[in-house]
């Protein structure tokens, strides 16, 4: 009798046990499916679904958050798409959640990802419509493909063309097999290295006058920094303006007087048309000149016979002595 | 024995086992229930059968995964690993295995047991003595397979799963917590429900031929070994068929 209750105890253990982990199993199952959790409803509607079916799981932000509730044709472009989607992620989902269809993984089943939308918007609520992403499939991307395919082919093709013609090449092979090129190259990028080297130096060089002159040290920097300079240089801007319109009037006068004289040479009067156009007087002034020339020559005689007159001769001595000592 | 003679053993064969099958739903609703009866073949069937049906779902989830690796290692998808091992322990391999691993016990035994009750008049004697030998005898073994059978499977996916968890973390390296989660993920009620409603049937099966054969069974000890030999062969064509039946009708529903 009593090993018959203990029989009974296992028996109802092995029960319990199986049926434990049987609705366990259930409860966690219908959980993971939104089944038995406190949800929302939220639909979106695509053109095109790419084989997403009811109890696809559905995704924010890459959070499992529900499942597909049921996929319907409005009309002949339209699916709606209905998710149940997990209370306690409403709050986080907005009106403007952007919805699209994804995969899970490479080959895995088709998933719905809810992503968030910058732009502030109230929280998503019950039945509420959700705008939608289209993402690129399979056959978008194998269409792509293809068409790079082809580039490909074509630019393979034009490249084979081009290393064929440069293996014929002679020219090329010649300028490939001169040692000398690279010994010059070696010698011009070294030039370069160096040439480089004095570019930094100059860079440097001016980077310090930048820098003094910033800082107002240097003529540049005096001339940028000192406010009396700039004070100095205006005060001679405006002296250099002032004489330039004096120079204006100069020039104003000069050009009525010019006037004038042309006025005069124009009319046969006047002083500078004397010089200029009468004949009369020039032949008095040439007439003038020789005699003042003439004078000149006698003054010149007289004053050599001054000198080796005993009178003067003494006077005459002492100069040139004193001319010499000065010249010493 | 000719083709037509086999042919109409045949029938007679299934005729009379379609005429055991009404003769216990029939009987299983009258009273008197025999009640202490029933908790005892429940201790035999089920609780005695679980050391051995437990080894062969951990070797089945242990071996699975070990054999489902490469390939999905060669196709990159070593992740998806408890994925495939869950769903193929309890849709089918667990349901399966169990239930002709439990023919192969079960049925055999009550087959032999009854046979040699029957060969040696005991079943007689309880008709004699005023007790239904139908009801005492085949009702409570057959409600006992029926209802044992689900709970040992449920239990046999269990280790079976926990096979396939120390068969991935003996090559990889995978947590507990992400095993349960990727196989509660992966894992629906319409891979749970139809496996677990199929093992009434192969517990019913298996519960009914054992009786059957045991319980018709002739010529003596050559008999008894006889009908435990045809009731095990009997009770896992008739689960492959069951399989077969309620794999249609759960793709017919949409439960594929």
């Amino acid at each position: 009798m009593a090993k018959q209750i203990i029989n009974n105890i296992k028996l109802g253990i092995f029960v319990i046990a199986g049926l434990i982990i049987l609705v366990t199993s259930l409860y966690m199952i219908g959980r993971n499916q939104s089944y038995f959790g406190n949800n929302i409803t939220v639909r979106a509607r695509f053109t095109n679904v790419m084989g997403l079916t009811k109890g696809n799981n559905v995704r924010f932000s890459g959070i499992q958050a529900g499942n597909v509730k049921s996929v319907h044709i409005v009309n002949d472009s339209v699916i709606e798409v209905a998710m149940l989607v997990e209370r306690e992620f409403q709050p986080y989902i907005h009106k403007n959640a952007i919805v699209s269809i994804g995969n899970e993984g490479l080959m895995g089943n088709k998933v719905i990802n809810i992503s968030t939308n910058p732009i502030p918007a109230p929280a998503v609520e019950n039945d509420d419509l959700l705008p939608v992403k289209k993402e690129v499939g399979t056959n978008e991307m194998l269409e792509t493909l293809s068409t790079t395919n082809d580039n490909v082919a074509v630019i393979s093709q034009d490249l084979k063309q081009t290393i064929k013609r440069l293996n014929n090449s002679a020219a090329l092979w010649n300028l490939l097999n001169d040692t000398s090129i690279s010994y010059n190259l070696k010698i011009s990028l070294l030039n370069i290295r160096s040439a480089a080297v004095k570019v930094n130096q100059v860079a440097t060089g001016l980077n310090t006058i930048v820098v003094d002159a910033h800082n107002g040290k240097g003529t540049v920097g005096t001339l940028l920094a000192d406010t009396a300079v700039a004070t100095d240089l205006k005060q001679a801007v405006n002296h250099i303006n002032g004489a330039s319109a004096e120079a204006d009037a100069v020039i104003a006068r000069l050009d009525s007087l010019i006037g004038g004289i042309q006025k005069d040479v124009n009319n046969g009067s006047g002083t500078v048309y004397t010089l200029l156009k009468d004949t009369a007087t020039t032949n008095k002034l040439t007439n003038s000149l020789d005699n003042i020339e003439k004078g000149t020559a006698a003054f010149n005689e007289d004053m050599e016979a001054l000198k080796h007159n005993f009178l003067t001769r003494r006077y005459f001595r002492k100069q040139e002595k004193a001319k010499k000592e000065a010249g010493k | 024995m000719s083709q037509s003679t086999k042919l109409k053993s045949f029938f007679v064969e299934t005729g009379a086992i379609s005429k055991f099958t009404g003769w216990f739903f029939h009987e299983f609703l009258r009273p008197r229930f025999e009640a202490r009866e029933f908790l005892r073949q429940c201790y035999i069937v089920g609780y005695k059968s679980l050391p051995l049906v437990g080894l062969t779902g951990f070797i089945m989830g242990l071996v699975l995964t070990m054999q489902l690796r490469p390939t999905l290692v060669n196709y990159g998808v070593e992740a998806r690993l408890p994925d495939m091992v869950s769903l193929s322990l309890i849709r089918e391999i667990g349901p399966v295995i169990t239930a002709l691993i439990f023919a192969g016990k079960i049925g055999s035994s009550i087959g032999a047991e009854l046979g040699s009750m029957r060969v040696t008049e005991q079943i007689d004697a309880m008709e004699v003595s005023g007790t239904n030998p139908y009801k005492y005898l085949v009702v409570t073994r057959v409600w006992a397979t029926t209802l044992m059978l689900p709970i040992l499977t449920i239990l046999s996916d269990t280790i079976g799963l926990y096979g396939g968890y120390l068969g991935i973390n003996i090559r990889g390296v995978m947590s507990m917590d992400l095993y349960v989660n990727e196989v509660l993920h992966t894992v629906g009620f319409s891979d749970l429900l139809p496996a677990t409603i199929k093992t009434f049937f192969f517990g019913f099966a298996v519960g009914l031929v054992g009786c059957y054969k045991g319980y018709n069974s002739k010529k003596g000890t050559e008999g008894v070994g006889l009908s435990a030999n045809s009731a095990v062969v009997l009770s896992s064509i008739l689960i492959f068929i069951i399989d077969l039946v309620v794999v249609q009708i759960t793709d017919l529903l949409g439960f594929n």
